[in-house]
């Protein structure tokens, strides 16, 4: 895909069967909404934007990650996917587009769906999961921006209004799972499992941590910390305290090789490699 | 009277055929104030001592071993010394800094630096005390070692003497021979070699005279509580595993630069890492004088011996060629301490030649990728400037130079200097700090690299808050290579500038503050660069080769990290404003007074 793409998380929504706004759902020492975003952002290159109702309050967000306002409420989620394209279009040629409330989007599957973007000819990526269209967990051209206020103007809420007017592909559960990062990471999709309902959640909640690698290095590593290992972590504090690591001033860690990270709250997926160095690595 | 802590005076001396001679050079208390001593100093003195242009082969070039206010006072890490000259590898200015007794016997020579110019008729030994120099033969040490001419030296003329000296590299030109002692090396920018073309083998120096400090009561209560403090976590890497605990944590975050920096992640370091090297051969551990850190790892090898590895000596000689095998690594290692070689410069140019081998550029087909033989065979030919070697032995911008087709856009160098083991594009402050480092590619002139992995900045996108941390790492080095302190110390002060302004105070007695201090460094980055300009530098020397502006690199996170030409440039563009430089990088008239260049 030439040029960067963005990540835009939808924050406004009613969450009435909820009984509290899912932003703020607790998640691992984070939130959902924390989470979210941050997944997204490990997922692409662009900026992140999270978008939400006019005066609603946000938990706090991951580091650089930037928010819009959806002027007008009531219009259903498309509207907040134009609010959000519209913010990120002078930066981004495209945008991976998801609500809050995916307690288990996998940074794999984000990858997987912003590739189908590759082809200049698409866009829109819609996936379809176990028959289900997923326009809150898909990939968008941001020159769609205006085609979608257009037709919500005319009263065209639904989200599949779009297959109409733009070229979309649909990948469905077999052609998301060719993808050997996501058939190895998230097999049964989980990416695009959301939470409606308190039970929906706790439920979610309740499920075991992710398994990932954890290996110290340096002074860190010390005798008893040596060599990887595998520990059960939703977040970069559970996999600090894993191995008894406190992320203070002196201990500094990275996901998978990628950014230096230090916030705890950061989350971590199946597969996730952590690495733990001291903060003033280097000669 | 001096301040506390200085002669006031260097020693210039001047060797003629078979004779030295020396004179006082009163150093005036407002350049000692405004350049401290050790690579400050040594650059003031490069400035007023060499003339413009001059050949660093040449018998009018200068080599400078500084001293420092701290030197000799009981202050952890203080016994060094730095060496300065233009450098034979870059044209521009260089300087190294080596440790132990000889930095402490070459201050008690009664001087806070030694100059020399001139040349030998043949190959001496020239001895500093406090009585003065003198010139002696010294055909009997021709093609030793460092250590080994040190040995002879030391039996020569007693155990009084301490000895800096080359190996054979040094003495035929290699253009990124080192000066040693006591196994410690001023490694960078062939120094050796400018000693080498002087016909000198070594210089030895003994201690004689006696230096006061302004408070003796609080360097001494400093000196117990900077030593409590060096042994907290801030050291803790130094003295458990040493800096070769670097390889695998580099290797973790794509920061390892593998295969002539063709990738940043080498699948088979660990057999290199300190972490499986400390378990499978015996190590022990040194300090350097006057140091409580006791950073120095030294690891038996097979067979008989032991070496001491530090991260950039296996980094260079083992990723960067691709060498796998730690007694490869550590017979290289051993062969470059042997020889006099720079291993960064060493194990660089090696690197770019196996590329240009196994593209057919040229004509070497022993030469490959992952052959530790190999390594050791380039090293040989390059000592004795043999076959392949007479071409190595330049470094490899000039070899690319020669050899043409493209090979300078991936020869690993900044201004001729090879690159240190950080690789740039996924550490974007450093990629700044290699670029506009006077000395060239260099991580200890630009310690950028802990701002990129402090988690504080993105380390893949450089831009303003990059360029901050640049200037700021590049201004602490210059204070801690001029008063000196070893900078594996710098992660005990909370507050550096403050702190090591008291430390001035109670040594020299100056009123001297945190802003004087930072103005200190500004100072002396600006002379250094005001050297190179004059030597003929402009900004098209402040960037990276284009192997690393064009090439992304493919990462396991599955990002791909990218430094373009765009983006570096407008780094270098904010930082010589941050510097207040003009846009082309170079010193506005009206801070050339500054300097302290004129009078």
């Amino acid at each position: 895909m030439a040029g960067p793409v963005a990540g835009v998380v939808l924050a406004g929504g009613r969450s009435s069967r909820m009984g509290q706004p899912k932003s703020g759902l607790e998640w691992h020492g984070a939130t959902l909404l924390f989470r979210t975003a941050a997944v997204v952002a490990r997922a692409v290159d662009g900026p992140i934007v999270v978008v939400r109702a006019p005066g609603q309050q946000l938990p706090d967000l991951p580091e650089g990650v930037d928010t819009a306002e959806d002027p007008v409420e009531g219009l259903g989620p498309m509207q907040g996917v134009a609010a959000g394209l519209s913010a990120v279009r002078d930066r981004a040629g495209a945008a991976f587009v998801c609500s809050t409330d995916l307690p288990f989007l996998h940074p794999a599957y984000v990858r997987a769906v912003v590739r189908g973007l590759d082809d200049p000819a698409v866009d829109l990526v819609l996936p379809t999961v176990r028959g289900y269209r997923q326009p809150l967990a898909a990939g968008y051209r941001t020159a769609l921006t205006g085609l979608i206020e257009a037709q919500i103007a005319e009263g065209n809420l639904r989200p599949g209004m779009l297959l109409k007017h733009c070229c979309a592909v649909q990948p469905d559960d077999t052609a998301l799972l060719a993808d050997p990062a996501v058939a190895a990471t998230d097999p049964a999709l989980d990416s695009v499992q959301n939470v409606n309902t308190r039970e929906e959640y706790e439920r979610a909640r309740a499920r075991p941590a992710p398994d990932v690698t954890v290996q110290c290095f340096g002074a860190l590593a010390g005798v008893h910390r040596r060599g990887p290992r595998t520990v059960a972590a939703a977040s970069l504090g559970e996999a600090a305290a894993a191995v008894d690591l406190a992320l203070d001033r002196h201990v500094v860690a990275a996901i998978n090789g990628d950014h230096i990270v230090r916030d705890a709250r950061l989350p971590l997926v199946a597969g996730d490699t952590v690495a733990f160095l001291s903060a003033d690595a280097g000669g | 009277m001096a301040p506390g802590g200085y002669f006031g005076c260097a020693l210039v001396v001047d060797v003629n055929g078979t004779a030295a001679t020396a004179h006082g050079l009163d150093l005036d208390e407002r350049v000692l104030r405004g350049y401290l001593g050790g690579v400050g100093l040594g650059t003031w003195l490069l400035h007023r001592l060499t003339p413009p242009e001059v050949d660093p082969f040449g018998p009018d070039a200068a080599l400078a071993f500084v001293f420092s206010p701290l030197v000799g006072t009981p202050l952890t890490t203080s016994a060094k010394f730095a060496v300065v000259a233009k450098s034979p590898l870059t044209g521009l200015l260089t300087d190294a800094l080596a440790s132990s007794q000889f930095a402490i016997a070459g201050k008690l020579t009664g001087n806070d630096a030694i100059v020399v110019r001139g040349r030998a008729r043949q190959l001496s030994v020239l001895l500093v005390d406090a009585d003065g120099v003198r010139l002696e033969p010294a055909a009997d040490l021709t093609g030793l070692s460092a250590a080994e001419a040190e040995a002879a030296a030391k039996q020569r003329f007693g155990r009084g003497w301490r000895t800096a000296a080359i190996g054979p590299a040094g003495e035929r030109g290699v253009r990124y021979a080192t000066i040693s002692h006591d196994g410690r090396h001023a490694g960078r920018g062939g120094l050796g070699a400018v000693l080498g073309a002087k016909n000198l083998k070594a210089v030895l120096v003994r201690a004689g005279a006696k230096v006061a400090v302004h408070d003796q009561e609080a360097v001494l209560a400093a000196a117990r509580d900077l030593r409590a403090r060096s042994f907290g976590p801030a050291t803790a890497k130094y003295r458990e595993l040493g800096t070769l605990a670097n390889l695998l944590a580099f290797n973790a975050v794509s920061t390892l630069p593998t295969r002539n920096f063709t990738a940043a992640t080498f699948a088979e370091a660990p057999k290199l890492a300190a972490e499986q090297l400390h378990e499978l051969r015996g190590v022990a551990r040194n300090s350097c004088a006057s140091c409580s850190i006791g950073c120095e790892h030294i690891y038996s090898r097979k067979g008989g011996g032991s070496q001491r590895m530090e991260y950039e000596n296996v980094f260079a000689l083992g990723p960067l060629c691709g060498v796998s095998d730690p007694d490869d690594v550590f017979a290289a290692s051993a062969r470059c301490d042997e020889l006099g070689l720079d291993t960064i410069s060493a194990g660089g140019t090696i690197a770019w030649a196996m590329e240009c081998a196994e593209r057919g550029l040229i004509d070497a087909p022993w030469l490959r990728f992952g052959d530790g033989p190999a390594v050791l065979r380039a090293l040989d030919e390059i000592g004795a400037r043999e076959g392949l070697g007479a071409l190595l032995s330049e470094g490899s911008r000039r070899a690319a130079e020669v050899v043409g087709q493209g090979s300078l856009d991936f020869a690993p160098q900044v201004k001729g200097m090879e690159m240190p083991g950080y690789e740039p594009r996924t550490l974007q402050s450093m990629a700044l700090g290699l670029a506009v480092n006077a000395r060239g590619a260099d991580h200890n002139r630009s310690g950028a690299y802990e701002a990129d992995l402090s988690g504080r900045l993105d380390r893949f996108s450089g831009g303003e808050a990059h360029v901050l941390a640049a200037v700021d790492t590049e201004d602490r080095a210059a204070v801690m290579d001029s008063m000196i302190l070893c900078k594996f110390l710098r992660g005990v002060f909370d507050e550096p500038f403050p702190e090591w302004a008291r430390l001035l105070r109670t040594v020299t007695g100056w009123d001297l503050d945190e802003d004087e201090l930072r103005a200190v460094a500004r100072r002396i980055v600006r002379a250094k660069r005001a050297f190179n300009l004059r030597e003929g530098a402009t900004a098209a020397d402040d960037r990276l080769p284009a192997r690393m502006l064009e090439t992304p690199l493919e990462l396991g996170s599955g990002r791909t990290a990218t430094l373009t030409a765009e983006r570096l440039q407008a780094m270098v563009t904010s930082y010589y404003e941050a510097r207040g430089l003009t846009a082309d990088g170079r010193i506005p008239a009206a801070r050339r007074a500054e300097l302290l260049l004129d009078g």
